[in-house]
């Protein structure tokens, strides 16, 4: 992928602008926050525990867990991702999830060249939750109320029972069953209601500024280049800003030497509410009830404002967490500094033989404060303090390298060779406290709090890795190819029983048009066979997994707090990398006079070795171990075509990708006890599976009356209007075994096709993307599609079962504002997890329009511009897809860098319940808008 | 050109040293946050932490949603709970399963329990095994160490054993492919542990009053547990001769009643570490400390007058509430009927014994003061009575709460006519919340008949919960499973 690519598609992080268009790597922005990084996957998943990002490798200079948002797009000259074991085997125990390769740009010799560009963005989201609004939410509360009333006494309880009867007879309880007086009397008072989501959410302008100069002589090249982004984010109050300044300069010393200094700073200020799921903004504005007003009579947020006439509904069970109550009322502001460095010097002591010498630096910093205001303008769900917290974060990386290149050609064949030695250290240290007892509102630093405690993450910690790599290359006529590499590593991580690891790899290649036998045809131009093989790592382990580790825990005399510690991992002395053999073939055919290019790939890869928190028995101590035990298989095909429809002063270019991926797990810890996660979802992996299928009972409708409900296996209790649970196993009873494999957020396969027209200096292009055959574990199900204590719910969960004759669309049961005690049996079933929390995740995506206009020449050459372009970009125009939530590529977990939030597993220790075994669940995520930008582009 | 060619060299031996100058060492990084086992156990200092810990999973095992209060009250006719929320993986009908006897052997509930008692239990047990790896130089401190945590690994046990039956008996840390070899221990064998154990404390723990911190285990707590678990056994006689030993050994100077049960209850120092107490948990109130949670819990779910947020656990009920005398004074002091929101008096019964109304806010929940008595001398009187069927004991706790002596005219003997259901009676007002009575009502056989005749749909092998099935899957040789499940 060049520059060219991706230039006008204006992101922040480049990998965004890649999601679609290669097959095999799989892409997705998981939630729209500016600056939130994606989730980006090569070749399906191949660890469960251990990390599954990709290895970054930034001018040389490799990074874990690294965040592209620190390098600005407009300085890429190239991204180059390693998927096949092949060439990712040459970086060892980081290669196995793939290697993506950062490019920055130098100039050309020749005349300075000044580019600036100027873009000016638009988002807004246009897929909304559809919600219900006030007067359905009324009757679905009061239905749900009368439900549940009737229900704690079908006898005597009625529809129309007074709050005063329902009191008496309820005591503790009432507030179940209370109604507000108004809901009965004069419903229409509230009119539709307050959209939430429109007081969220805005029209967000982006505007982006982008300055450079290159160039060189004979001996220099050099680039300076700066960018400033300033987005605004969808969300109300929110933004990200970023200042990047590069400079990247290769000096030519004498005829054997060259030396290069790559050197950039990034420093980006962003306020990012809503990613973290469900207590955060975005998931709790859709949840708050339609009838209150933005404002009160007060120009306070809520009913709980004693002053206002909306505290009337105190006494009743509603919900609002006022949007601005979060925004509004807190101030949050997250920093991220980032200055890496690249010295090179290379000198050719003899002709063919290069040695490459280089030390690389990167200091990244994190800082995030908040302060939450005392009364949250009674907005929130509660009256409550006022609360602050700090976090800070640095880690500082380096590493050193020295390789020597040796080239020959000798007749028809040609020889290289590769040597090299690095070594490469991390340290992280982290800080974070919370404040409370804030005197007053008036100084919101972390030095006001009263109270002062510890929060999550403080502490440090290191890892280091010492590496050996050679590579052989071979070539024949340039016909036919050879490759091998190896790569020796030792890591710190790695138990004193297995620090040093070896990678080897090797490949080979046909060009079988080159033979004789295919050269008396015209049709194809270009016919490549490759075979390879290769071995890699993962090393994103814990940093002391092999160690037993103490932690504290206090205990008491009753007047003071006595510290203790205790022994809290088992540690595991052989504890290694993960090893993943891949085997992978593939063919490169071009024809029609190279119209079109076809790359066809089918690979295999096994992960042996898989590091799991083994569930151990109980009495051991501990109920996991951090093992090297599983195995696991990834199979899958890609194809991709590039095809040249019409050549001429009028171009038609057509690119389509498609890929497979199958997963299966081969084998698990002791017995191959299965890894359940129960988290609002029921994740489990087990042998013969996919990774990490969702589990649940099959709704099959709702029950229309009480003989229809008697005549099937039914739970006890089953009622008109509550759902059809199938019978699974079969046995006449629902009971817990009935819960079965309902599906996977792993898809059948995506697809993208891009096609590109252009006449003279007009480019027109557009992309669509399509990911098939996975599903989306719903968390959010439990707020929107179920009653759940008044919150508002998704327009559809109106269809509801109303009686016999008014069943709603078969499909909702009747909401109950609580099971009463003799009904909690079945409220087990009913609310348990269903492929009612389950929905279809295929979407096809119109991803990107982009019209673009170079000025032409004619014209620039009568100015003082060498070049100007023109461009509007579309992104994220239009979503087919049944999803009821913002968007189908919606993930509350995700395992891309993301600020302060990847911290624990950074710090060692937190391995439990791995994001990457809820990946495709959503728990109220972002949305992700569509944005469109205008940009002018000028070289001088 | 010669030179600057030299220069480049050094230039690159300066980059190589950087490289490879790190040697073996590079790759050998002791954590820097954590201890390590490795440089850990070797002092007195190193052991006083190590106990700190080990008595920090008291707070696991006796937590408001933990093992003793999901079976000591909720499996009883005394409590319910009540939450509306769809909840995580102890999910609602997992939980209520407790109260109305469907636990299936994949309740997470039961799962969590042997998991809290087991991983708790690895604590004495690593500390017993350094314990016996290195000398001190002070053989007192040593044996005080080992005495109080046989006395934790005997808790953990008895409790094991009421809960479950035959369980695996892990005296020593097991790991890897032994820990698979394990199975199931009998009974037997499990109380005659826990009696060994408990008869080495009782001989090498210090008196009440000379141990080194308040809440640490001593000779009294050890030797009353012994006597309830011989009474658990069926040995009456036993059960006597080691409660009158304590009795008569600390009588009155040492342990007492209180004069009013009243004081008792409070969330300030005074109501901590009594004359009454025998073994009691410590907690310290306040954010940031290990803080009592029960006040929190132990709240209606949808109370929000206390707080926001409240745990429905341990709802009284209609039927404990009204089996109080008239005039019992403990029925007023143990729970609040209701609440005021709003202004409107909301009906509700619930605990009232761990009050803490001054408890700061952490988060959602009161990080309260109060301590809790896992032993107390009611409790050794009511055992004495129950051991050697002598009522002048438990007179003694009917005299506090205000109330007629059994065998005395004003006693309401129509309702309970024999000594074992005035005991019965007894120990429910008295010790109401405190994760007795489920206990108390297996111990005495009486579970069956009492609990069905309240409705709950209870047999005998009800009475043990089930191994949990994720441990049976794990390893096969915990088979057979409990009957009935």
């Amino acid at each position: 992928m060049s520059y060219d690519q991706f230039k006008d598609r204006s992101f922040a992080n480049v990998a965004q602008s890649l999601e679609g268009a290669i097959a095999g790597v799989n892409i997705s922005t998981a939630q729209g926050a500016p600056g939130f990084g994606p989730t980006i996957k090569i070749r399906g998943t191949s660890s469960i525990t251990a990390g599954t990002t990709p290895l970054y490798v930034v001018d040389g200079m490799a990074l874990e867990n690294f965040d592209l948002n620190l390098i600005n797009p407009q300085d890429i000259q190239s991204v180059e991702i390693l998927k096949d074991a092949a060439s990712s085997a040459i970086y060892g125990s980081r290669g196995a999830s793939g290697v993506i390769l950062v490019t920055t740009k130098l100039g050309k010799a020749g005349k300075p060249s000044v580019n600036v560009t100027y873009e000016h963005g638009i988002s807004k989201v246009t897929r909304k939750v559809d919600m219900m609004d006030a007067q359905q939410w009324i009757q679905y509360y009061i239905d749900a109320k009368n439900n549940s009333w009737i229900a704690l006494d079908p006898v005597n309880n009625k529809a129309t029972d007074d709050n005063a009867t329902r009191t008496a007879r309820s005591g503790s309880a009432a507030r179940n069953y209370l109604i507000p007086p108004d809901f009965i009397s004069d419903p229409g008072q509230f009119g539709a209601g307050t959209d939430w989501q429109d007081v969220m959410f805005r029209t967000a302008h982006t505007n982006n500024l982008l300055l450079s100069l290159s160039g060189g002589t004979d001996k220099t090249s050099y680039l300076f280049s700066a960018g400033y982004l300033d987005q605004d984010a969808v969300l109300i109050g929110n933004f990200y800003k970023r200042l990047s300044l590069r400079t990247n300069i290769r000096q030519k010393i004498s005829d054997k030497v060259t030396a290069g200094l790559n050197l950039s700073f990034i420093g980006a200020h962003d306020r990012t509410d809503g990613t973290t799921g469900k207590s955060d903004v975005v998931s709790l504005g859709i949840q708050s009830d339609p009838i209150f007003p933005e404002y009160n009579e007060n120009g306070n947020l809520g009913y709980l404002d004693p002053n206002s006439v909306w505290n009337r509904f105190t006494g009743y069970e509603v919900q609002l967490w006022n949007p601005h109550s979060l925004i509004d009322y807190a101030d949050k502001l997250n920093k991220n500094y980032n200055t890496l460095a690249n010295l090179y010097l290379e000198y050719q002591p003899i002709k063919d033989l290069t040695l490459k010498g280089t030390l690389n630096g990167n200091l990244n910093n994190i800082n995030y404060s908040s302060y939450w205001t005392s009364g949250q303008g009674y907005g929130y769900s509660f009256v409550l303090p006022a609360s602050g917290s700090v976090r800070n974060f640095t880690a500082f990386n380096w590493l050193s390298e020295l390789i020597a290149t040796y080239n020959k050609t000798i007749g028809d064949h040609n020889f290289g060779l590769v040597a090299g030695y690095s070594a490469q250290k991390q340290r992280y240290d982290s800080t974070s406290l919370n404040g409370s007892e804030y005197p007053n509102d008036l100084v919101k630093t972390i030095n006001a709090a009263g109270v002062v405690t510890k929060g999550p993450w403080n502490g440090s910690s290191e890892w280091s890795l010492l590496s050996m790599l050679g590579r052989l290359s071979y070539g024949y006529k340039n016909k036919y190819f050879f490759n091998a590499t190896i790569r020796r590593d030792g890591s710190s991580r790695f138990g004193p029983n297995s620090k040093w690891g070896l990678f080897p790899s090797a490949s080979a290649a046909w060009v079988i048009s080159d033979e004789n036998f295919m050269q008396n045809q015209e049709f194809v131009n270009n016919l490549k066979l490759r075979v390879s093989y290769g071995k890699t790592g993962n090393n994103l382990i814990p940093n002391y997994g092999s160690v037993p580790l103490l932690g504290s825990s206090r205990y008491s005399n009753g007047t003071g707090a006595l510290n203790g510690l205790g022994v809290i991992s088992l540690g595991n002395s052989d504890l290694e990398w993960e090893k993943t053999d891949q085997y992978n073939i593939g063919i490169d055919l071009a024809m029609l006079n190279n119209r079109i290019n076809i790359t066809l790939d089918a690979y295999k890869s096994v992960t042996k070795d898989m590091l799991l928190n083994v569930p151990v028995p109980a009495y051991t101590g501990f109920v996991t171990q951090l093992t090297n035990i599983g195995s696991m298989q990834n199979v899958g095909a890609e194809f991709m075509i590039s095809s040249k429809n019409i050549v001429s002063d009028f171009k038609w270019n057509t690119d389509f990708n498609i890929s497979f991926n199958r997963n299966k797990v081969l084998k698990l810890g002791g017995n191959n006890a299965p890894i359940e996660i129960d988290e609002w979802g029921y994740f489990v992996t087990e042998v013969g599976q996919p990774l990490a299928n969702y589990k649940g009972y099959i709704f099959d409708g709702v029950y229309n009356n009480q003989a229809q409900a008697d005549a099937s296996a039914h739970y006890a209790g089953a009622a008109p209007g509550d759902p059809i649970i199938r019978d699974v196993n079969n046995d006449g009873a629902i009971t817990s075994a009935d819960r079965t494999i309902l599906g996977n957020s792993q898809p059948d396969f995506s697809a993208g096709i891009v096609n590109t027209v252009s006449y003279k200096g007009v480019e027109f292009s557009f992309m669509f993307q399509g990911v098939f055959g996975n599903e989306i574990w719903n968390q959010q199900t439990r707020f929107s599609k179920f009653w759940n204590a008044s919150r508002n719910s998704y327009a559809i969960s109106n269809d509801y079962w109303r009686s016999e004759q008014d069943p709603g669309n078969g499909q909702i049961f009747k909401p109950y504002a609580i099971y009463p005690a003799t009904t909690q049996g079945k409220a087990a079933y009913i609310q348990g997890y269903s492929n009612y929390w389950m929905e279809d995740g295929t979407f096809v995506r119109l991803k990107n329009i982009r019209l673009s206009y170079t000025i032409p020449a004619k014209i620039t050459a009568r100015t003082p511009f060498r070049n100007a372009r023109v461009y509007v970009n579309a992104e994220n125009v239009y979503v087919w897809s049944d999803y009821v939530g913002f968007d189908p590529q919606n993930s509350t977990y995700s395992v891309g860098a993301n600020t302060v939030a990847a911290l624990p597993g950074q710090n060692g220790g937190n391995v439990s319940n791995p994001p990457g075994l809820m990946l495709g669940a959503d728990y109220g995520a972002y949305p992700i808008p569509t944005t469109v930008t205008f940009g002018v582009k000028m070289d001088f | 050109m010669k030179i600057s060619y030299i220069r480049y060299c050094l230039s690159f031996l300066i980059v190589a040293f950087v490289a490879s100058g790190c040697g073996k060492s590079f790759l050998e990084l002791a954590p820097l946050s954590n201890s390590n086992v490795n440089n850990f156990f070797k002092t007195k200092a190193d052991f006083n932490l190590a106990v700190n810990s080990a008595y920090s999973t008291l707070y696991t095992i006796y937590a408001p949603k933990g093992s003793m209060s999901f079976t000591g009250e909720l499996m009883s006719d005394n409590t319910t709970v009540s939450i509306l929320a769809i909840s995580g993986s102890f999910t609602i009908v997992d939980q209520q399963a407790f109260s109305d006897y469907s636990i299936a052997s994949t309740n997470t509930g039961a799962y969590n329990f042997w998991v809290d008692h087991y991983t708790s239990l690895y604590q004495p047990n690593i500390i017993l095994q350094k314990l016996g790896e290195v000398d001190l130089g002070d053989v007192a401190y040593e044996s005080m160490i080992e005495g109080e945590m046989r006395f934790l690994r005997a808790l953990y046990y008895f409790n094991l054993v009421q809960l479950f039956g035959d369980v695996p008996l892990v005296t020593t840390p097991v790991q890897g492919s032994a820990a698979y070899d394990i199975g199931r221990s009998p009974k037997a064998e499990v109380y005659a542990q826990i009696i060994n154990d408990l008869q080495f404390a009782g001989t090498n723990l210090p008196n009440p009053g000379s141990e080194p911190a308040k809440g640490r285990a001593t000779k009294g707590a050890a030797k009353t547990l012994l006597g309830k678990v011989y009474l658990t056994m069926g040995d009456k006689s036993s059960a006597a001769t080691i409660l009158q030993e304590v009795y008569t050994a600390y009588n009155v100077n040492t342990y007492d009643l209180l004069p009013s049960f009243q004081s008792l209850w409070g969330n300030t120092t005074a109501f901590k570490n009594t004359k009454e107490s025998i073994f009691e948990i410590q907690y310290l109130g306040g954010v940031g400390n290990p803080y009592n949670s029960l006040w929190t819990a132990f709240q209606p779910f949808e109370n929000r007058v206390f707080l926001g947020q409240a745990g429905g656990m341990n709802m009284v009920t209609e039927d404990l509430y009204d089996e109080y005398e008239a005039g019992d004074a403990r029925r007023d002091i143990s729970f609040y009927t209701g609440y005021t929101k709003d202004g409107v008096f909301v009906p509700a019964k619930f605990n009232k014994k761990w009050v803490d109304l001054t408890a700061p806010l952490d988060g959602a929940q009161q990080a309260a003061n109060n301590n809790f008595m896992i032993l107390r001398y009611a409790d050794l009187l009511l055992l004495l009575t129950e051991a050697t069927d002598d009522a002048q004991y438990m007179n003694k706790v009917r005299a506090r709460a205000g109330l007629p002596l059994f065998g005395t005219p004003g006693y309401p003997s129509a309702k309970y006519p024999t000594l074992e259901l005035a005991l019965e009676h007894e120990r429910r007002m008295e010790f109401a919340l405190e994760f007795q009575r489920w206990f108390d009502l297996k111990r005495t056989g009486r579970a069956v008949a009492v609990l069905s005749a309240k409705g709950k749909d209870v047999n005998q092998n009800k009475l043990l919960l089930p191994i949990p099935q994720y441990a049976i899957d794990q390893n096969p040789n915990l088979k057979p499973q409990n009957p009935g499940y």
